[in-house]
């Protein structure tokens, strides 16, 4: 298991999300993913693409300044 | 996962940037993509033009491409575009599929989402 991050700061939607999709192909099960993003959809967007693909979203917290972090479970 | 199927039949950045931005969001969802361009795209699938394609407020048209790209979706030209457009495939990028009108209804007969822009 294995632990990786990506920032997705900056990026609009929905660059944050493609990026953890491509990146997604590297994971193995089990692996967890820190996401950075500050793009307004990103909370909404990111429990969307977790429920359709069957990832589990740990948490989305709002970090301040329209910052999100989000920790998925591959 | 579902399939999607997007017509875009222009290349104003009305017609270019929403497929893209659709698309690049299904095939991130696990979709399969089919962008299938009508003559009207066709100054946009001159090679370079989408690679260097920026908007106020939109993310890089280059990022979305290496995207869906990436996530195995498919550019798709109506071979019809050729003769109307008097352009060959050699002349348009190099990552784009020439397919008629009944290979493309064959191909998407089973997608669950569809746009035309």
């Amino acid at each position: 298991m294995a632990s990786y991050t990506l920032d997705a700061l900056g990026l609009k939607c929905p660059q944050p999300i493609l990026k953890i999709a491509v990146k997604a192909k590297d994971l193995q099960e089990g692996d967890m993913l820190e996401v950075l993003a500050d793009c307004p959809s990103f909370p909404d967007d990111i429990k969307a693409w977790c429920d359709r693909t069957g990832k589990t979203l740990l948490f989305c917290a709002d970090e301040g300044e329209g910052r999100h972090k989000a920790q998925i479970q591959f | 996962m579902g399939k999607v199927a997007i017509v875009c039949n222009g290349s104003e950045n009305s017609n270019v940037y929403p497929s893209f931005i659709m698309g690049s969001a299904a095939a991130a969802s696990g979709d399969d993509v089919v962008l299938f361009f009508t003559p009207g795209a066709v100054p946009a699938l001159k090679p370079g033009y989408l690679e260097g394609l920026t908007a106020r407020g939109m993310p890089p048209m280059n990022e979305l491409l290496e995207g869906i790209k990436a996530l195995g979706g498919r550019l798709i030209l109506c071979e019809l575009a050729l003769e109307a457009k008097d352009v060959t495939a050699a002349e348009l990028r190099d990552d784009l599929e020439i397919g008629g009108a009944t290979s493309f209804m064959a191909d998407i007969k089973d997608a669950t989402v569809t746009f035309s822009f």
